[in-house]
């Protein structure tokens, strides 16, 4: 055997040997390349279990692949794909292809935080060799699957590095690159694994290749050097060449160490499964076919082969729970996330349907596969072919191979004339002024360049490069450019589609359950809903998913039209655009979180609660939520407890505003549809007001916390009080609060003011006086406006004194110098449209009622503060004041006395003559006077 | 060395245009002196796998599509329209083209406001006229014309720089290839030969001035010649324009590595500033094209040469920065100044080398030019 063994490929290697002397000056390093590769192949196609290279998305693969199953007839293929992703594959006949195999965790356990959620997707088209293996072998009887690769778990565990976007970005950029599409981001930030990743892992072997093989891009190469040639080889032509590539690759340049090291773990894990299957199952090797990339078709770990050696341990997976599933993916997606030419993956499908015509190979399919036509007759696979023994040893394609001239496709020119034409009107449709002259010199540019470029044939490239040549002017008139029209020409992007019965129950659920809305929601684009729930009450049910669904699924998924859901509300119309087809994959990755969407939403919110960001108002977001979706009285209880245990911990005032909004609403709602009000609730207001107390002084002083906030607390006490003290609450509290607060802002102490004349400490003359005051001196007129911002944000805790802010604004309308005001009144402006949304109409309302409606009357008008003077003049004096008591206990000293005789004293009353103080001065002082009328009368 | 100022192309490279049509043995179409693949070569240089004998260099920067599509549009029955920003070779690879094809690059039409169409097709020798009446021999044919007689290729700088009646001349000229001579009662019309084109340039930046009828733009095939942001590339181009720069003024005078970087750092930080500007004031009123750095350098190094110490230095280089690029008082010396003190004084504490020296030269340029 071992002479065999040398003789096979010893022609090649003669050859080699002299050319490498030949270049390099004696026996080096090229050599050793050289010869290394030759080994390379050698042992590949002596290894007792066959192994078959592929290159991802390559026609020439599938078609050698579907050949070779035909013939071969294995019983066991082994397929390098993640091994736990298996039970899923059958589920591929319900779906459109494109679409991607996901593994994908939210519980992590073994890895870091903020890798969460893990997702590795494996797209899968239908012009690749891993879909023939797949289709053959789930279709025909006796033949097993197994995918030998490490699981979507070992993918992030040998991820060292943490950066899980090892993928290179998409390096056919430049100037030329179009715009993203929304179709390339359907896998989200997956990582990408893909069956026969081949492309030269070091910049300047791929530019030398493009350079030399005048093409643009690494897809225009792999079409143009391999694809082609390979088109109709022999299957081992076709496996020596591609074993050949990927050794080249491998030994010019492995790549960086890291990525090395995870490649040959992967063999390792691979031979190392594959081997133990074996053993179990005590299958022949010459009966099975093992499906790899080229790349790891070429290994030389030691535990390559069915007789490597058994030294690599596979460890464990974390405990991190993995959920598995379908989601639909586009060419675009693929070609963003490997880093492909933009086309080059529909280039590859519309190439594949032609070689499948002209070659009249018979492709394998998924029985029942959606999406394509049904076989005219029924495949032959009922008819198995004996399987042919190969027992003659493998021969030297290669030295042919790589003898032969390139092989130049002859022109095809029917193919070349429909695309010129085809161009033509799709430019014309995009607004373009081409016309017949310009499909004739399409056709002729493209044939000129491909001659140029040493090819018969235009390639799909050459085409695109000819079209824009003739038909770009200086402007795109519409939205696409010509390169873009040819690409969507040759195949365009195709998105896959996941089929109902292969979705998650969630997801099945939720298309049940909106059923009765007689949509077809599988389709992709909006599609608008009209639910008339006052005429089919069954339709309140899908309004409640579809409020689910809103809440959870990205923007866009399902958008209200019309009719909006509150608390305390029946919903009797409304109308929705729903684009559940369009975003496919975000509710197949809901599918991963629950069994239904009400289980997926009490999660979330539930997270939401009890995540360490919580603050007060998100908790009461999260009751509101719970009342309005879930309907879920128990829920709502418990999230609802959880918001009382956070305002006790919290320290900060920050979410006032928020919390008051919320609350206030829950309170109403509970209260005209409940006929208690929740335990939790009770409780929340009682502890709000203790703490709302507690914290007012500080918030005061407090530069961070600001007007708006410590109005909303004080909104709170007051307008919580009445439940609050009825509950054991102490006023006392609050008026102790109050007068601990010493604000130095003004607009924090304009509104401790109103809060004082609220409680009845500060009348509304008080408060007059002092806004007069502060008016009436030239060092604090400037800092008035912000006296009036407190009292606008007054407005919210003491709605009542809504006339009062009318005449502080009125007043300094008034009375405020120019430069104060002016520069105000925007600040005024800009305040009320965006914190004083509910204040405005109160404050407007209460205009209204004060100033007089039409403008006749305006000259007649006197504002009622001014008007109220004379009736405080009436009332007595502070100074007459004084003397009020002691005039009537001088007339009735009876009470005094006893009292005074109560306590041991013995009262005697005295009689103050009123007399003129600065009198009685003069008259004990003399001197002043006297001098002073000298001082006059000597004038 | 010649004694022209500037050689066209096929004069400079006379010897290497004959030694690659001596070996040439690729088809050629109509009457062109080397066939598309050999002018490719000519303009994108050889490599080793070429399996020439001798190494023809680079002469153009840019993608080599860019260029293919040139070369098959002249082959093919259209004009072909280069157009990009200024500064970014469109001229310079026409001139290439035509040298290559036809061995003559010199048949130009330069579009300006007061092109009129008599210097498209022809005019007459007033005198000669008066003389002996209007024949061919009183006619004075444009430089369209005579490529049209000689089968070359026959160039318009700038076309839309001319007015659109101008322009409309070209039309029937591109379509029926000949021009009629209404004046003259036989042999009035000049039928072009084999071989004829036209390779027009136009200036993006003047797009809408005088805008292309769609019926000219038709029988034009474009080419965008895109600014060169490739940091690699740029580095080639000015290096090679600079030696030639210096070759032809004969100057011995080397610019050091470190010095280009900061060239080409300098443009690329500009740039990046302009394409983030938000409006015309914001943005310097060049358009940082190569050729406006090949110019800075020029300036730098026979300012260096002729009133320095012979060596070029970071200071010389960067006050022929600031001269060339500010024009526009006071909003490009703002920008200058921005990006003095906001880029490159916190990059010369940080990284040294020649940028302290650039800082310095950039200030007392722009304090003597506010």
């Amino acid at each position: 055997m071992s002479g065999a063994h040398e003789s096979t490929f010893a022609g090649l290697r003669g050859q080699l040997q002299e050319a490498a002397a030949a270049f390099a000056d004696g026996p080096d390093a090229l050599e050793g390349i050289l010869l290394g590769i030759v080994d390379d192949v050698d042992r590949a196609v002596r290894e007792p279990l066959e192994i078959f290279p592929v290159c991802h998305h390559s026609p020439a693969s599938a078609l050698a692949m579907a050949r070779r199953l035909r013939e071969k007839q294995p019983k066991v293929v082994y397929l390098e794909l993640c091994e736990d992703m298996a039970p899923l594959l059958t589920e591929l006949r319900n779906c459109r292809l494109p679409v991607a195999v996901q593994a994908f965790a939210t519980e992590i356990d073994g890895f870091p935080a903020e890798w969460s959620p893990l997702s590795v997707v494996a797209p899968i088209t239908e012009a690749s060799a891993e879909y023939q293996a797949i289709a053959y072998a789930l279709d025909t009887p006796g033949v097993e699957l197994v995918l030998v690769d490490r699981s979507s778990d070992h993918v992030f565990q040998w991820d060292a590095r943490g950066t899980h976007s090892a993928e290179p970005p998409a390096q056919n950029g430049g100037a030329d690159a179009p715009p993203a599409e929304e179709e390339a981001a359907l896998h989200g930030d997956a990582v990408g694994v893909e069956i026969g990743d081949l492309r030269p892992r070091f910049a300047e072997l791929e530019e030398h290749l493009l350079r030399h093989g005048k093409v643009r891009h690494w897809s225009e190469w792999w079409h143009q050097y391999v694809e082609v040639p390979l088109g109709d080889s022999d299957h081992d032509t076709y496996r020596q060449v591609m074993l050949l590539i990927g050794s080249l690759f491998r030994r010019l340049a492995p790549g960086e160490p890291n990525r090395v090291r995870v490649d040959e773990d992967r063999e390792r894990y691979m031979w190392t499964r594959m081997r133990a299957h074996l053993a179990a199952t005590g299958a022949d090797p010459a009966d099975c076919l093992y499906v790899c990339g080229a790349f790891h078709a070429a290994s030389r770990v030691a535990e390559f082969g069915v007789h490597g050696t058994d030294t690599f341990e596979i460890g464990p997976r974390t405990a991190t729970t993995w959920q598995h599933g379908l989601i639909p993916s586009s060419h675009a997606a693929i070609e963003a996330q490997f880093g492909l030419a933009a086309g080059s993956v529909s280039i590859a499908a519309t190439v594949w349907a032609k070689n499948v015509k002209r070659t009249r190979v018979q492709p394998y399919r998924l029985d029942g596969q959606t999406g394509t036509k049904k076989p005219a007759r029924p495949r032959k696979t009922a008819v198995a072919l004996a399987p042919v023994p190969q027992t003659s040893p493998p021969t030297d394609k290669l030295t042919g191979f790589l003898r032969q001239p390139p092989v130049l496709d002859g022109l095809d020119e029917a193919e070349l004339l429909g695309w010129s034409v085809e161009i033509v009107r799709a430019a014309r449709r995009n607004g373009y002024l081409a016309s017949t002259a310009d499909a004739i010199a399409v056709f002729e540019t493209s044939i000129l360049l491909a001659g140029m470029r040493d090819r018969a044939k235009p390639t799909p490239y050459d085409f695109q490069d000819a079209a824009v040549t003739c038909i770009e002017k200086d402007t795109v008139p519409g939205r696409r450019d010509v390169r873009r029209l040819v690409d969507i020409m040759m195949g365009g992007d195709r998105t896959g589609q996941v089929g109902y019965d292969a979705l998650p129950p969630l997801a099945r659920d939720v298309h049940d359950r909106l059923a009765p809305l007689e949509l077809k929601l599988q389709q992709r684009g909006v599609q608008r809903a009209l639910l008339d729930i006052a005429a089919q009450p069954e339709l309140e049910r899908c309004s409640d998913v579809l409020w689910m669904l809103r809440y959870l699924m990205p923007h866009g998924a399902a958008r209200p039209i019309m009719g909006e859901r509150k608390l305390g509300e029946r919903p009797i119309q409304e109308s929705w655009d729903l684009a559940l087809g369009t975003h496919q994959r975000a509710l197949i990755e809901l599918g991963y979180e629950g069994v239904s969407i009400e289980q997926v939403l009490e999660q979330r919110l539930r997270r939401t609660a009890y995540g360490s960001q919580a603050t007060t108002a998100t908790v009461l977001e999260t009751v509101e939520d719970a009342a309005l979706y879930l309907r879920s009285r128990r829920l709502a209880d418990e999230l609802g407890t959880r918001a009382l245990e956070v305002l006790a911990a919290e320290r900060s005032v920050d979410g006032a505003p928020e919390v008051l909004r919320r609350v206030r609403r829950l309170l109403s709602h509970y209260r005209t549809s409940e006929p208690v009000l929740p335990q939790w609730i009770e409780s929340f207001v009682k502890t709000g007001y203790a703490h709302y107390c507690t914290l007012l002084p500080t918030a005061c002083t407090d530069e961070d916390a600001t007007v708006r906030q410590v109005a909303a607390m004080l909104g709170f006490l007051f307008s919580m009080e009445g439940l609050a003290l009825s509950l054991g609450c102490d006023r006392t509290q609050l008026e102790l609060a109050v007068s601990q607060s010493h604000p130095e802002d003004p607009s924090k102490t304009a509104l401790l003011w109103a809060a004082r004349t609220q409680l009845g400490h500060l009348s509304r003359a008080d408060l007059r006086a002092k806004c007069d005051a502060l008016l009436g001196n030239p060092l604090v007129v400037p800092a008035y406006p912000r006296y009036l911002s407190g009292f606008l944000h007054a407005l919210e805790p003491v709605p009542g004194l809504a006339d009062f802010v009318v005449e502080a604004v009125s007043n300094a309308f008034g009375r405020l110098p120019d430069p104060v005001l002016l520069p105000w009144l925007p600040t005024l402006i800009g305040t009320l449209r965006s914190d004083g949304a509910e204040l405005a109409p109160l404050l407007i309302r209460e205009a209204g009622r004060i100033f007089p409606g039409r403008l006749a009357a305006l000259d007649a008008w006197t504002p009622p503060w001014r008007s109220q003077p004379e009736a405080h003049t009436a009332e007595p004096t502070p100074g007459a004041d004084t003397g009020h008591g002691v005039t009537l206990l001088a007339a009735h000293p009876a009470t005094c006395d006893a009292l005074a005789g109560l306590l041991g004293c013995d009262g005697t009353w005295q009689t103050a003559p009123p007399a003129p103080h600065g009198a009685t001065l003069t008259r004990a002082h003399p001197d002043t006077a006297i001098a002073l009328e000298a001082l006059l009368a000597g004038r | 060395m010649s004694d022209l100022l500037r050689a066209p192309a096929e004069i400079k490279y006379a010897e290497e245009l004959d030694w690659l049509e001596s070996v040439d043995d690729n088809p050629k179409p109509f009457s062109w002196r080397l066939s598309p693949k050999m002018i490719r070569l000519f303009i994108l240089g050889s490599e080793r796998s070429d399996g020439l004998d001798r190494e023809i260099p680079q002469k153009w920067f840019g993608d080599r599509s860019f260029v293919e599509r040139a070369i098959v549009t002249l082959a093919s029955d259209r004009g072909l329209l280069l157009i990009g920003d200024p500064g970014t070779g469109k001229s310079w690879l026409a001139e290439l083209l035509s040298a290559a094809i036809s061995r003559n690059s010199t048949l130009v039409v330069q579009g300006t406001a007061g092109t009129t169409e008599d210097h498209i097709k022809y005019s007459w020798n007033v005198s000669m006229v008066i003389a002996k009446g209007q024949s061919r021999e009183s006619m004075i044919p444009s430089p369209i014309m005579t490529a049209m007689e000689n089968g070359a290729i026959g160039r318009f700088e700038e076309l839309t720089r001319s007015t659109s009646d101008v322009q409309d001349a070209l039309i029937s000229i591109l379509s029926e290839k000949y021009i009629s001579v209404p004046e003259l009662d036989s042999d009035n019309i000049v039928f072009a030969k084999p071989g004829f084109s036209i390779i027009a340039t136009a200036n993006s930046r003047d797009r809408g001035v005088n805008d292309l009828s769609s019926a000219l733009k038709r029988r034009f095939n474009f080419v965008r010649i895109p600014v060169v942001t490739n940091k690699k590339s740029e580095a080639e181009i000015v290096r090679f324009r600079t030696e030639e720069l210096l070759r032809r003024h004969q100057i011995e005078l080397d610019v050091p590595p470190n010095l280009l970087d900061v060239l080409l750092q300098s443009f690329a930080d500009l740039r990046a500033s302009a394409a983030a500007a938000g409006s015309d004031d914001e943005k310097l009123e060049s358009a940082l094209s190569t050729a406006e750095q090949i110019g800075v350098l020029e300036d730098a190094v026979l300012h260096s040469n002729f009133f320095g110490e012979r060596a070029l230095t970071a200071h010389t280089l960067a006050s022929s920065l600031v001269g060339s690029l500010a024009r526009r008082e006071p909003e490009d010396l703002a920008i200058l100044n921005k990006y003095l003190h906001g880029v490159v004084e916190p990059r010369s504490k940080e990284e040294g080398g020649s940028w302290p020296e650039f800082l310095a030269g950039g200030r007392d340029a722009i304090a003597t030019l506010s």
